[in-house]
């Protein structure tokens, strides 16, 4: 297989985004304590997160508000199939269909949650990608609202708000850097493929691309499966971490801290959605210590529960006003280091 | 047979409630393109002043309705100046993420400078009683909301058709570079749009007020989640297909409600928003989506 | 009254005007020619505010570059644009109404909308049809009356005769003429140079965006080697 010359550079930037992925890792196991590396663990989550919602956002160029509830759909469908059958007999007396009567193990789990994200997105996705932009928004906006209120009313499968626990913890910090590397050459690729140009181009200029024969419903549609499929993934390595999970993280908190995450790193680029996502990680953890109301050089601040909050939408609008395409732009990391 | 319309009048207010939300939404999304996600946060700013002003200056429930919608016109007036402005002429993605950031914001002040719990406002008690009509049993709150919102399209329509701000804003909606070049003010249009959004905003808070009784920093993202929906369906950026759009899903809701069993009443909005989304397979772009021009103007 | 110096404007990174300069006198019609692309329309666009520009527009007077182009209009420059761009969603009296949008006078705007239905009763008899539903040279007519609703001092015409059928360029034409003989300062765009021509006072040849030829319409009308080349691209 021949590459052209821009998924040369696409491989090269891919690599560069990996190397700085692992040394990350490196550095939080070696000087990490214990909490930190829940932390850095947390951020490498987040970064499947924001990169799956790239694969979609950044291409189609049409903002998805549905994802977290995608995420939640992973981790629930692998948490049901691994979590062992005894453990589920206690927290899950009234499941179903028989899902408290088996156990998987992790790797059989995992691929059918993807099977089955996959089979969700596809299903929503048909609705969604045939709808203008803003159409389209609104919907997967409520998307989220469904999936959600179906978390919290079918407490028999899902336990709600209430912790659904008992999941093996079989994910470290080494498995998620390894996931998190293999995501970024997918979105990288998926970009430089002919698919994600045309599907940028249609973005572009919708209908000069129909002229050119570009069935941009499909593709979207593509876009928006595979950005179905690496969230499902984000899930899943949330939950084989955690061992418990509950519905809260799926919902809107998440939503709009991923999306500020995509949004300030630039949503064209793969590097910009690393970027942003390391950029409010780290960031918003300073944050949080100023919201408890910390003792700063002799003066006792304030509690202030909704600080983050507040800094996370001034984000979201500084970056929409100085640099709507946010830090990276069109640049890639290679676009920064090698010359054209 | 009371029944029966009884559950007609519940359809018929709750889709006054959401035709007017939804219109609030319209006209800023006509005139700008702009999805304004702040929209419920506006709604909530007239319900903390609601408070503020029960507690602080009257108990007169006309005062405190009038302090709540005139806070609700002059905060959409002020979102539009402070925050909007600079990306009036953005692409529709832009303008929606910032308005989904200003909402993100606006949601923790409240939650930063008041509190996240809700807190009560019982001023607005006296305008739900039961009253009879035709031998049927409806709220006073019910007929308040539906006759308000009668109102409400009537005086719009006569606005739109009848003033020159009007019909500038229904040519803005088309070709807004070309009522400038008729010499109308950009700031001026954008400051209206904005202003009719707050005083739609500011009534809808006052009956969703009456109905829950208390605000918390999350009060108005139900209702405009829903009023959404219904600008959706009904086609974005269409005052009439905001209308149709909010009373569709009144009754579509009302229609579940009675449909389903009890014990589904948790998923009551999963249902409707699943009605809604097999209309849109009908009908992508909504009901009575406006006609889109594709290709370059000038 | 309208004095343009060294203008240059920018579409984005393009620059599409490479520094003109023109002059447009009180009562005069001054024609800009040329053919498609050569900066007619951007030198247009610049004058009303739309196209980023530098160098000097002066009109009455006063410097115009850096103002709003609502503050144009207020100054006395209207524009009836290339592709006509009236109001299509909204009355055919609405367009007009709205052409009137800086005046106050009531009863002076009721009296100029009548005075236009009995110029054109064909606008008349539709005044309350969308003006979507007119045809092309209709709203063509109606695109020119809604600029002068404004009562402006320089009238911009942008291409008027683009895309409609012969006879009615020539009525647009007569309507134009009609104009300049009630003393309306005319800035106009044409491709169409033999009509162009005859109605004019000056005119300037523009290609690719510098000035190629300049002169009045008498001066022009000699020199037949560019007359062939004008009215063959016309």
């Amino acid at each position: 297989m021949t590459l052209a010359r821009h998924q040369k550079r696409g491989l090269i930037g891919a690599a560069l985004l990996s190397l700085i992925l692992i040394a990350i890792g490196v550095l939080a196991a070696w000087f990490g304590s214990r909490y930190q590396l829940r932390l850095v663990y947390g951020a490498y989550v987040n970064l499947l997160v924001v990169l799956g919602l790239q694969v979609f956002m950044g291409n189609a160029r049409v903002t998805n508000l549905s994802h977290s509830a995608f995420m939640g759909i992973g981790a629930y469908a692998a948490a049901i199939c691994v979590t062992p059958a005894a453990t589920k007999a206690i927290s899950l007396p009234d499941a179903p269909w028989g899902l408290a009567a088996f156990t998987l193990d992790p790797l059989t789990s995992a691929i059918i949650a993807i099977v089955i994200t996959a089979a969700i997105a596809a299903l929503v996705g048909l609705f969604i990608v045939r709808m203008t932009a803003i159409g389209a928004t609104i919907a997967s906006l409520a998307v989220l609202v469904i999936i959600h209120s179906i978390f919290l009313f079918r407490t028999d499968i899902f336990k709600g708000n209430q912790a659904f626990f008992g999941i093996p913890q079989v994910f470290s910090l080494t498995s998620i850097v390894v996931l998190s590397v293999v995501v970024v050459l997918i979105a990288r690729g998926f970009r430089e493929s002919h698919w994600g140009i045309q599907l940028r181009a249609s973005a572009d200029d919708e209908t000069g691309a129909a002229a050119m024969g570009v069935n941009v419903v499909r593709l979207r549609l593509v876009a928006w499966v595979l950005s179905g499929i690496i969230l499902a993934l984000a899930g899943i390595a949330y939950a084989y971490y955690l061992g418990t999970i509950s519905a809260r993280p799926f919902y809107f908190n998440h939503v709009f801290l991923t999306l500020a995450m995509l949004i300030l790193g630039g949503m064209r680029t793969v590097t910009g959605a690393v970027l942003g996502t390391f950029l409010i990680s780290f960031g918003l953890e300073v944050v949080r210590w100023l919201e408890t109301g910390p003792v700063v050089a002799g003066v006792d601040l304030p509690e202030a529960l909704g600080l983050s909050g507040v800094v996370l939408g001034l984000v979201i609008v500084l970056t929409m006003t100085l640099r709507p395409q946010g830090v990276m732009g069109d640049r890639e990391i290679e676009d920064i280091i090698l010359r054209r | 047979m009371d029944y029966a319309i009884q559950q007609m009048v519940n359809a018929l207010s709750f889709g006054a409630e959401y035709a007017l939300l939804a219109l609030g939404l319209a006209i800023v999304f006509s005139v700008m393109g702009l999805v304004n996600f702040a929209h419920g946060d506006v709604i909530a700013v007239g319900g903390y002043t609601m408070v503020a002003f029960a507690a602080i200056v009257t108990a007169n429930p006309w005062i405190v309705i009038l302090g709540a919608i005139v806070a609700a016109a002059l905060t959409s007036v002020l979102l539009e100046r402070v925050a909007f402005r600079p990306v009036r002429y953005a692409d529709p993605t832009t303008g929606l993420l910032t308005a989904f950031g200003v909402s993100i914001v606006l949601q923790n002040l409240f939650l930063l400078f008041v509190s996240p719990r809700p807190i009560a406002v019982t001023s607005l008690y006296f305008m739900d009683v039961p009253i009879e009509m035709f031998g049927v049993q409806v709220s006073s709150l019910q007929l308040l909301e539906s006759v308000t919102t009668v109102l409400v399209i009537v005086g719009l329509t006569l606005f739109l058709n009848r003033s020159v701000w009007g019909l500038a804003m229904r040519a803005a909606s088309l070709d807004f570079e070309m009522v400038r070049l008729m010499g109308i003010r950009a700031n001026r249009v954008f400051a209206l749009a904005f202003l009719i959004s707050g005083l739609l905003a500011g009534l809808a808070c006052i009956f969703i007020m009456a109905r829950r009784g208390s605000v918390d920093p999350h009060l108005g993202f139900n209702p405009v989640l829903k009023a959404f929906v219904a600008c959706v369906v009904g086609g974005f950026g269409s005052l009439p297909g905001a209308v149709l759009g909010g009373f569709l899903l009144g009754a579509v809701e009302v229609g579940m409600l009675v449909l389903l069993p009890q014990e589904y009443g948790g998923m009551k909005d999963a249902f409707v928003f699943g009605i809604i989304a097999l209309i849109l397979v009908w009908r992508p772009n909504g009901i009575l989506s406006p006609a889109v021009e594709k290709g370059d103007k000038l | 009254m309208l004095d343009i110096r060294n203008l240059k404007v920018l579409y984005g990174p393009i620059e599409a005007v490479h520094g003109i300069s023109l002059r447009v006198e009180e009562g005069q019609c001054v024609t800009l020619l040329g053919p498609n692309g050569a900066g007619k329309s951007s030198t247009i666009s610049a004058i009303c505010g739309v196209a980023k520009a530098t160098g000097d527009i002066t009109f009455l007077g006063q410097d115009l570059l850096g103002t709003e182009i609502e503050d144009r209009v207020r100054a006395g420059i209207s524009v009836s644009p290339e592709g006509r761009r009236i109001f299509s969603n909204l009355s055919v009296e609405a367009n007009l109404q709205l052409g009137a949008g800086i005046r106050t006078d009531r009863d002076g705007i009721e009296a100029d909308i009548d005075h236009w239905f009995t110029t054109f009763p064909i606008l008349g008899e539709r005044r309350t049809q969308s003006a979507g539903t007119l045809s092309g040279g209709e709203q063509q007519m109606l695109a020119i009356a809604r600029a002068l609703m404004a009562k402006p001092k320089i009238l911009l015409l942008d291409e008027p005769s683009l895309g409609l059928a012969p006879r009615i360029v020539g009525q647009i034409f007569d309507m134009i003429e009609q104009l300049k003989s009630e003393g309306m300062t005319i800035l106009l765009v044409e491709q169409n140079a033999r009509q162009a021509l005859r109605i004019s006072d000056y005119a300037y040849l523009l290609n690719t965006g510098t000035i190629q030829a300049e002169g009045t319409t008498a001066t022009l009308g000699q020199n037949d080697e560019l007359m062939a080349k004008l009215t063959g691209l016309g």
